[in-house]
């Protein structure tokens, strides 16, 4: 069972003396996801992955990563894993192609034509020197050199910021051939709109602590929708918010504005259509706002 | 040379290496220039033996000679310069080391691989060893080439015994501050103390022989086990090289233990 777990974590909590940055947590992360990490920024994300790169020392807990202590054998971990840091930095006076033919020898011997590969798909010149490279040009080369010794895991961290849409797709293309490969992939964002395409489930942290982890498809379920009526006659609030799960039931005049997620609506439908309705709508709001709705806005530690 | 962080460091360096031969060769050429003219002036020996006995022992090593080619070069050469040039490059390296890595948060880069902190740190050890050896060979080299120009007919054995002293003179400066930068990860203090700690061992073992009090502490002094035994007269001191030696294990081992134990910052 735990051969299929990619990453697992068991209360692991990193202090800075007084200071909690991460607090408690257990995650697990099976073989052939892509989880995405979310939260504000300075919730914690950072700490976590560097935590299971073993650049850090869990205060308390412990994390494995592919079956091994993420702190004691991280070079073991380091053979299997990617990883992209949040800013990525690079020796300023090497060419693209240096890094990679340095970091290959790290690795073991350098896979030239992988390599150009890569950096073709990304459309990343090797033979400029970075400090002439544009912020992300940079950012696709800290991405080849994460991607470019093969690894099971990717742990990369704020990936695509930098990134064109253009490089974006084919990033995620990247991403769903490292998947489909049997790879995993851990990434982190302060933006639901920039996993949701990519993640399977989602991990929600906030103020060091990880208050919820869902499917992407069952936080669908869930997702929150914008309904609106106009009825020919006067109708009452309380007609309304008795439904579960309906939230923000306004009633002016003839109209009702509510929100209520994707569950209640069969609910809320006979509700309205007890009434003579003049006018109807419904549109699914972001799932920012759903994330919100659900998690609660940014004042930390309530959860 | 990017086959390892050892290749890769002095590939960084190998600009700055060559500039750094270049001109302690021109250093040695501008003290061999002038030989010819001390040479021929008893006013110069008069001179250091006028000197007050503390500032003679703080500029010269022993037997401060300047009427031979060796007390000359002891003197120019030897005693102050060459150490400093030296120890600025180790200082400089090993602060760079680790410290400078992270300070320039590349360390991240290098640690995501698969290589151990203990085998990085022996890495950039074996880079600024070898860079350290470089320059010191340059030294030696350019003191008996340039020196046989002037007919100064300097001991060969003698001369690279006293580069070897102080190449490991300079290599345990240097690995001070790659244990400070590794367990600290901060290079500014990784230069700063082991340039103070060399400011006073040099002070230390020149001010020893004259001060009372600084005596007992004159053999904890890097300098002398690079120059108290005279090197250029007697050659290698096995007690030096071991000392020398096991002073750079103990730091390095420091510097492991300090780095395998604390987080990376980002």
């Amino acid at each position: 069972m735990a051969a299929d777990l990619v990453v697992r974590t068991e209360g692991l909590t990193k202090a800075y003396g007084r200071t909690v940055a991460l607090r408690d947590v257990d995650l697990t992360i099976e073989r052939g996801e892509v989880f995405g990490y979310l939260g504000p920024n300075g919730a914690g994300k950072t700490t976590t992955l560097r935590l299971l790169m073993g650049f850090l020392r869990p205060t308390a807990g412990r994390a494995e990563v592919l079956g091994l202590d993420a702190w004691r054998d991280s070079v073991a971990v380091h053979r299997r894993v990617g990883y992209l840091s949040g800013e990525p930095a690079l020796y300023d006076r090497m060419t693209g192609y240096q890094h990679a033919t340095y970091i290959g020898y790290l690795c073991g011997t350098p896979d030239r034509d992988r390599i150009r590969t890569l950096a073709d798909r990304l459309d990343l010149e090797l033979d400029r020197p970075v400090r002439a490279l544009s912020k992300g040009n940079r950012q696709k080369l800290a991405v080849v050199l994460a991607l470019m010794a093969g690894p099971e895991l990717l742990i990369l961290d704020e990936p695509t910021s930098g990134l064109d849409p253009l490089v974006q797709q084919e990033y995620n293309a990247v991403l769903r051939e490292h998947t489909a490969a049997g790879g995993t992939v851990l990434l982190s964002s302060h933006l639901l709109a920039e996993v949701q395409r990519t993640a399977d489930r989602i991990g929600i942290l906030r103020a060091g602590r990880l208050i919820a982890v869902e499917r992407l498809d069952e936080l669908r379920g869930k997702s929150l929708h914008h309904v609106t009526a106009r009825f020919e006659n006067e109708v009452t609030a309380a007609d309304f918010a008795a439904v579960p799960g309906v939230r923000d039931v306004v009633v002016t005049d003839h109209a009702l504005t509510c929100s209520a997620p994707q569950l209640a609506l069969d609910t809320l439908l006979k509700q309205v259509s007890q009434h003579r309705v003049v006018d109807f709508e419904c549109a699914e709001a972001e799932l920012e706002e759903t994330f919100m709705a659900f998690y609660g806005a940014g004042e930390g530690g309530a959860a | 040379m990017l086959r390892s962080v050892t290749g890769k460091t002095l590939f960084d360096q190998r600009r700055a290496l060559l500039a750094w031969s270049m001109s302690l060769a021109l250093l040695v050429a501008m003290y061999v220039a002038i030989w010819p003219s001390i040479r021929g002036q008893p006013s110069m020996s008069d001179l250091l033996d006028r000197m007050p006995e503390a500032m003679r022992s703080l500029f010269a090593m022993s037997g401060a000679d300047m009427s031979t080619p060796t007390g000359y070069v002891k003197i120019e050469l030897l005693s102050f310069m060459g150490p400093m040039l030296l120890l600025i490059y180790t200082i400089a390296a090993g602060a760079a080391a680790v410290a400078g890595e992270e300070d320039r948060h590349t360390l991240d880069l290098l640690l995501a691989n698969p290589i151990s902190r203990t085998r990085l740190v022996l890495h950039k050890l074996a880079a600024m060893a070898l860079g350290t050896a470089l320059l010191a060979a340059v030294m030696g080299v350019a003191m008996i080439a340039e020196g046989s120009l002037a007919d100064m007919g300097l001991p060969v054995g003698a001369v690279l015994a006293a580069m070897l002293h102080m190449a490991l003179l300079a290599l345990v400066f240097g690995a001070f501050a790659l244990a400070i930068g590794a367990t600290s990860g901060r290079p500014g203090l990784s230069r700063a103390v082991p340039a103070v700690v060399a400011v006073l061992a040099y002070i230390v073992n020149g001010l020893g022989p004259v001060v009372s009090w600084l005596e007992p502490l004159q053999k904890l002094s890097p300098f002398y086990q690079y120059a108290g035994h005279d090197p250029l007269v007697t050659g290698v001191s096995l007690t030096g090289v071991a000392v020398a030696v096991g002073t750079v294990t103990v730091l390095v081992l420091l510097a492991v233990l300090g780095f395998r134990r604390r987080d990376v910052a980002a």
